[in-house]
């Protein structure tokens, strides 16, 4: 691999792809690394098993590999590789009939739940985001848990602005409806859901 | 007034789609201060950001699996090997004209399936042969194989970043030969002439390092010597 320069992440990034799509392997190996963990950690909010994590973040370095040719400079090199691992997750987790599969409050919808308990608060919290529409979950997660702006987010889902809105107004309403606890006033009595 | 009421509406609207890119601060100045602006006279909005704060602070605080990249970058790794080998067939033409033909898609595809096809004959055939030549059972005593120039199994806290991994191996001056293994298990080689058991002693100080055990005893002339 050609000895890179020590620029900004984002130049490094693109001088990676370009070593890549010029068919360096040990470029694409580095920016692997560079993003496994940020993806692995995405990736395991939807599912505990890593070899289904494995798999995603391998397709997508699959395509990255054939595809870094294609890269235009358009967006972000990080928005483009984010972007591919979307649709390679979205069409994963469509295939899977539960995705989620967290073997949580899932499974026992009558149980009880203490407001004032945090790991109960947390599992009832992953309980509604599992009920969520993936395309809604997807885009509730790229903003609150990668911290991705409303553009970057049309970017990397390939839809309009409007669109990513209207996902996450959607998500927003029926987290709310599954979780009236996390309001301030209602923190003190326990809840029932189902 | 009514034309006030309905800005003030579509003010509301806009600002109420905004909180959560609001609340994970990537809002550019000129929306954050739009925002601000509307949620000091907006009692309904500064309640709606209360509520996605919290969920916000709760999915971005919930824990967090740490995983090793290296297994997986592996098996990619033979992913592309496959791919590329034996004419490169898969890629070059990709690299070199940018396009490839209908023509040599199939060509490539075809290539692929035969090499992986040889490959699992070829595999059968070797798991044929094993077990024909031993035995298929196993005494609890014999060991499994070891890698060569490995002087040490380790299995860390799954918790363990890359990064903290590195810096521990480095201080003990061992490298990684292969793993983990399905159980998490390390085979680890040394950097330099350091006797095995003081490197051992080193990773075994660390809370991280769950298990660490010499595979082979110490000798005059280590055999970790060999850089």
């Amino acid at each position: 691999m050609m000895p890179l320069a020590k620029n900004s992440p984002k130049e490094h990034d693109s001088a990676l792809l370009k070593a890549v799509a010029a068919g360096d392997r040990r470029a694409l190996e580095e920016l692997y690394l560079g993003y496994h963990r940020r993806l692995a950690r995405f990736l395991s909010r939807f599912t505990p098993r890593y070899e289904n994590i494995e798999e995603i973040i391998n397709d997508t370095f699959m395509v990255v590999w054939q595809n870094a040719n294609d890269f235009r400079n358009a967006s972000l090199v990080s928005t483009w590789i984010i972007g591919i691992a979307y649709r390679t997750a979205l069409k994963a987790f469509r295939s899977q009939k539960n995705y989620a599969d967290m073997g949580s409050l899932d499974d026992h919808p009558e149980q009880t739940v203490d407001p004032t308990n945090e790991t109960e608060v947390q599992d009832w919290l992953q309980h509604g985001l599992n009920r969520l529409p993936i395309e809604q979950r997807l885009t509730l997660e790229l903003a609150y848990h990668m911290g991705h702006s409303l553009e970057e987010i049309a970017a990397i889902t390939d839809c309009p602005v409007g669109t990513v809105k209207a996902r996450m107004f959607h998500a927003r309403e029926k987290l709310r409806q599954c979780l009236p606890t996390l309001s301030g006033a209602a923190l003190a009595s326990p809840a029932r859901i189902g | 007034m009514t034309n006030n009421r309905s800005a003030g509406e579509s003010d509301h609207e806009e600002v109420a789609g905004l909180i959560p890119w609001y609340v994970n601060s990537s809002l550019p100045d000129q929306e954050r201060l739009k925002v601000d602006a509307h949620i000091a006279g907006c009692a309904a909005c500064r309640a709606d950001l209360a509520e996605e704060q919290k969920i916000f602070e709760r999915i971005n605080g919930a824990p967090t699996v740490e995983y090793m990249p290296a297994a997986s970058l592996r098996r990619l790794q033979s992913r592309l090997d496959i791919l590329q080998s034996p004419t490169d067939a898969a890629r070059s033409p990709r690299v070199a004209s940018g396009r490839l033909s209908k023509q040599g898609l199939k060509a490539a595809s075809i290539a692929v399936v035969a090499i992986s096809i040889s490959l699992l004959l070829a595999d059968r055939w070797v798991q044929f042969r094993a077990q024909q030549a031993a035995p298929n059972y196993r005494t609890v005593t014999s060991s499994p194989a070891r890698a060569r120039d490995e002087v040490i199994r380790a299995v860390f806290a799954p918790t363990l970043t890359l990064v903290e991994m590195q810096a521990i191996l480095e201080e003990a001056d061992l490298r990684i030969i292969s793993g983990p293994t399905e159980a998490g298990v390390y085979s680890l080689a040394a950097k330099s002439g350091r006797p095995v058991h003081a490197s051992l002693a080193l990773l075994r100080r660390h809370s991280a390092v769950r298990f660490a055990e010499q595979t082979q005893p110490e000798t005059e002339s280590e055999p970790g010597n060999s850089r």
